[in-house]
């Protein structure tokens, strides 16, 4: 089961902050994080690695990005 | 024009009857780009100067979106060392009223657990109770992806400076916002 972020339209560094707070304080084994811009792609990206999860797949959408995460 | 001829020009510019402006005691400097702020900036620290990069005043239409901001009384001496480090500024401005006043280059938004510092067009936020890095962005630079993979996930002390790495405009305005950042950390 996997919980979705949608932080499409919100401006950096919120996408990358509600990522964290979904890391620290949730227990689904996979998020998924939608976002807009390719700065808010890789930084959510970088911050998800730097938590020790792993960037599973990410997939170019018609809004923008689903990033899917995996916590280790 | 020559030198002398400049600094008398300035000077009248700067005075009132041949005096100084009541109640002014700090003037800016008005630069065409940010890379001669930055190499002026550098001039006047090492020669001991108490100056400051700031935001430029709202009333000033030119030159770029960095100023720095100088003691009055010393303008004369850095006019002339400017002159000779090749970057004299394009203006250089009384503080005369709130609408002359440069801005705080600073920007700073409490995300409640997270604190972010902007500098100019540099970002950097960190978790407050661990003080690390959760994410660096802005700036459009080639070296931005660098500078935040590098700093990312390390604490305010462990990381390394944007000084020692950076290569661009956007490594100097990050530099400025982690200065901020550990100041205000510091202060708290």
């Amino acid at each position: 089961m996997a919980v979705t972020i949608d932080a499409r339209g919100l401006s950096c560094p919120q996408p990358v902050l509600a990522t964290l707070k979904e890391i620290k304080s949730g227990s689904d084994p996979e998020i998924v994080i939608l976002v807009d811009t390719d700065t808010s792609k890789e930084n959510v990206s970088r911050a998800v690695e730097s938590q020790g999860c792993t960037v599973k797949e990410v997939q170019s959408e018609e809004e923008g990005y689903k990033i899917l995460v995996t916590r280790e | 024009m020559g030198l002398v001829s400049y600094l008398k020009s300035k000077f009248k510019e700067w005075t009132r009857h041949g005096e100084k402006l009541p109640g002014v005691d700090r003037g800016i400097l008005i630069y065409e780009n940010t890379s001669e702020v930055i190499r002026a900036e550098n001039r006047l620290k090492a020669a001991g100067y108490n100056v400051r990069v700031m935001g430029p005043p709202q009333q000033i239409q030119s030159g770029c979106d960095l100023v720095i901001e100088v003691p009055l009384m010393e303008h004369l001496e850095i006019s002339r060392l400017l002159h000779e480090a090749g970057v004299p500024p394009l203006k250089m401005v009384p503080v005369t009223g709130p609408l002359l006043a440069p801005v705080d280059l600073f920007q700073t938004v409490d995300y409640g657990e997270h604190l972010m510092v902007r500098a100019a067009n540099m970002k950097i936020c960190i978790e407050k109770a661990t003080q690390t890095i959760v994410n660096i962005s802005g700036g459009g630079c080639p070296d931005v992806p660098y500078l935040a993979f590098q700093m990312v996930g390390k604490t305010l002390h462990e990381t390394p400076r944007p000084r020692d790495m950076g290569h661009t405009l956007c490594g100097y305005a990050l530099e400025l916002a982690y200065k901020e950042m550990l100041r205000q950390c510091s202060a708290s």
